[in-house]
């Protein structure tokens, strides 16, 4: 608890977290079910949010922040019945999109390592370097992919060590 | 701290316990024993049995408990399998299937696939417990106690969770959540615990003492048992006391096949072993050597993914619990009947054009105990499991797959026992052969196999993966006899995998991509999985030199497990 309180501090000194609005619009990057675990978090701190897990250009009317999150996942994949070349390709204009409206893209990447590398990399580095804000749980930077990012592209990161940890700063990005 | 202070210990133990591992890092070769399960723990616990001068059986019940302790997204006590078992000094081999059985009461539960997977409607008579207590008992040579201490020590303590089970626990999280006991287990406040984490299991560990003390009875009969039945029934589940006094794993022959100069011993029906021998007997038919490995050569892919799919049209249509329906084993396991299902394979392009399409065959012109041909339905292509393989220094082999259906199975626990959901493997068609009915044993596609040569084993393998079981297999079985691979070699080339209901051949990346665009030419839609991917099954194999005797084993990437030798 208290090297999660550190890290809340520390990581808030070093960038101020942007603010956001609602309605917010949370869709996957991958597939994986952590994002299932976004909209359950979203839903705690009482955000206006509605979650498409293949939310594509269209589906952004209406939404004033993107939530993003990213992790791979051949289940989900599976369960979509798109291929993991699709998805990138669904990703991509996603995020193009969202650029060209002007949306805020948060990135919220809770999975550890067990969404870290392998095939979940491409997805967290198309996310994350199109992101305006960036929330990890912090076993998925150990190796610093996520913090070289924020450093390079100037995105806030904000770290923490414990998936339910995100609840609050993700709150807090809409207040 | 704790968490840190314990992956340490266990650490240590692994490298540096001279009493479980020797003096340096794991080997995966020797002469005195190897194994080779999805889980260092699990190794560890044979390896444990073997130097205590147990035999192969008591390392693959240890081993077997243990997994299911610590990988319990793949078996457990509330799950079932199957395990080959050969004995070198009397030449002789046995299979014992210990894969559930549907409720006496079943249809009552008016069990809906998809909507009822995750509810007490989908489990079936757990059988694991049964089936290694029997080998134990029949082939085993030290105390119960004895073999089941790795598994209740792990329950326990706990053990940080590897990163795989971390994956899994974030994939199956609907599933988790559909039962508080469960989630429990898996989650902190709500959300899932992480890689590195301490897993504890306390209540599974009582279960654990009451098995090695009280034998089979102390789970299927008394306080346990009506627990059981009580919290399956909470859950909408229909199994009786009955259910579970009266369940009997069966100790048979394995299915024999032979494949090349090769004799292959594997799980008997309504297990998948059947398809193992079948698909090997097609490709014998053609010159894999002179046509090239299947990474390199769009014609033997071709070719293997046909024959793949034949197979699966003739499983789906023909593999049913032979206690209710009468299977063509004889004109299955054919190699006349093989040939005529090679020879309608056309050689230089998908036909018919979607693999749906593709008829089953006449094996019943091949098999003169044969009844009659039911009609044809798919089955759900989740399900996962896990396999394990040991041999003795005395040339006893055990290759064992256990399962819970998919993964966490029902998602609900009772006592401490997370139990499986295998009535989704059931067909609720009643034409097909393995319609759901009471009392009866569905359809699986695991296969544990032990391959000889000259009489001796040469191969011990199996996979989890559901309906890419059989494909992995094949592949595995053609990579080390016709093109030469060593165990890690075979284990590591990239996987492809296609069946009758698929609509893409799956391939890995490693299959080279002008063979995936040459495949695409001829009408196959292949599907890339970038490097190597669980999606293909995670393969646990021994290999025995046939010159020096020296044993080498293999554990899947796919699915961070490790072989251990001495």
């Amino acid at each position: 608890m208290i090297v999660a309180i550190l890290i809340l501090f520390f990581t808030s000194l070093s960038v101020e977290a942007q603010k956001f609005k609602q309605p917010v619009l949370i869709s996957s990057a991958g597939q994986s079910a952590d994002v299932k675990l976004v909209k359950m978090l979203a839903q705690r701190q009482g955000l206006n949010a509605t979650t498409i897990l293949m939310a594509k250009s269209a589906d952004l009317t209406g939404f004033k922040t993107l939530i993003i999150v990213p992790g791979f996942s051949s289940k989900g994949l599976g369960a979509a019945g798109i291929s993991q070349q699709e998805e990138m390709e669904r990703v991509k204009a996603l995020i193009k999109s969202a650029n060209d409206l002007k949306i805020p893209i948060v990135m919220i990447h809770i999975g550890g390592s067990a969404r870290r590398q392998g095939q979940s990399d491409a997805f967290n580095q198309i996310v994350a370097e199109n992101s305006k804000s960036m929330l990890v749980v912090k076993q998925g930077d150990e190796d610093g992919f996520f913090t070289t990012i924020s450093k390079a592209k100037n995105i806030p990161l904000t770290l923490v060590v414990k998936i339910a940890e995100t609840e609050i700063p993700l709150g807090n990005f809409f207040k | 701290m704790r968490k840190i202070t314990l992956q340490l210990i266990v650490l240590f133990a692994l490298v540096f316990n001279a009493g479980i591992l020797g003096q340096s890092l794991p080997q995966s070769t020797g002469r005195n024993g190897i194994v080779a399960t999805a889980h260092p723990l699990a190794s560890a616990a044979a390896i444990e049995m073997l130097k205590s001068g147990g035999n192969a059986v008591d390392a693959a019940v240890a081993a077997a408990f243990t997994i299911g302790v610590v990988e319990p997204d793949g078996s457990g006590l509330g799950g079932g399998g199957g395990m080959v078992i050969y004995l070198k000094k009397e030449h002789k081999s046995y299979f014992i299937n210990y894969y559930g059985r549907s409720s006496e009461r079943a249809s009552e539960a008016s069990f809906k696939s998809g909507r009822d997977n995750y509810s007490g409607k989908a489990i079936e008579v757990p059988g694991t417990v049964a089936g290694l207590l029997m080998a134990h008992e029949k082939f085993g040579s030290l105390p119960l106690s004895k073999i089941m201490e790795p598994a209740v020590r792990h329950a326990e303590d706990g053990f940080p969770i590897d990163q795989t089970l971390a994956k899994l626990i974030l994939d199956n999280i609907d599933n988790i959540m559909s039962d508080s006991v469960t989630a429990s287990v898996f989650l902190e406040n709500g959300f899932p615990r992480m890689e590195g984490e301490l897993l504890l299991q306390s209540d599974l560990g009582k279960v654990l003492r009451t098995i090695a003390e009280k034998g089979r009875n102390g789970f299927y009969e008394g306080q346990l048992a009506e627990s059981f039945v009580e919290g399956i029934r909470d859950r909408g589940g229909v199994l009786t006391e009955k259910d579970f006094s009266s369940y009997q794993a069966e100790i048979t022959s394995p299915l024999n096949g032979t494949y090349r100069s090769y004799d292959i011993l594997t799980s008997n029906i309504p297990q998948s072993g059947i398809s193992l021998i079948q698909g090997l007997n097609m490709l014998e038919n053609f010159d894999l050597q002179a046509s090239g490995h299947y990474s390199e050569s769009a014609k033997t892919l071709h070719i293997m993914a046909e024959v793949e799919k034949l197979v699966y049209a003739d499983r789906y249509q023909f593999l049913g619990d032979p206690d209710f329906v009468s299977v063509p084993v004889a004109g299955l396991t054919s190699k006349d009947y093989a040939l005529e299902r090679y020879n309608s394979i056309n050689q230089s392009k998908l036909d018919p054009p979607r693999y749906r399409d593709a008829d089953y065959g006449n094996p019943g012109a091949f098999d003169k105990a044969f009844r009659k041909e039911p009609a044809l339905v798919m089955e759900p292509a989740e399900g996962h499991t896990t396999h394990l393989s040991v041999i003795d220094k005395d040339g006893n082999a055990v290759a064992l797959t256990q399962t819970l259906g998919l993964f966490f199975g029902s998602g609900q626990t009772v006592s401490g026992v997370l139990f499986n959901n295998a009535m989704t493997n059931f067909s609720y068609n009643v034409e097909n052969v393995n319609y759901m009915q009471n009392g009866k044993r569905c359809r699986t596609s695991i296969t544990p196999t032990i391959i000889l040569k000259n009489g001796n084993p040469f191969l011990i393998l199996g996979s989890p993966g559901a309906s890419r079981i059989t494909t992995t297999l094949i592949e595995l079985v053609v990579n080390v006899i016709d093109f030469g691979m060593d165990v890690n070699e075979a284990n590591l080339a990239p996987r492809f995998y296609c069946q009758k209901f698929e609509d893409y051949l799956h391939v890995e990346s490693g299959i080279n991509p002008e063979v995936c665009s040459e495949l695409e030419k001829m009408g196959h839609q292949v599907k890339v999985y970038n490097g190597i991917d669980l999606f293909f099954g995670g393969a646990q194999m021994i290999f025995v030199d046939p010159i020096t005797g020296e044993y080498s084993g293999s554990a899947d990437k796919r699915r961070g497990g490790i072989a251990i030798g001495y």
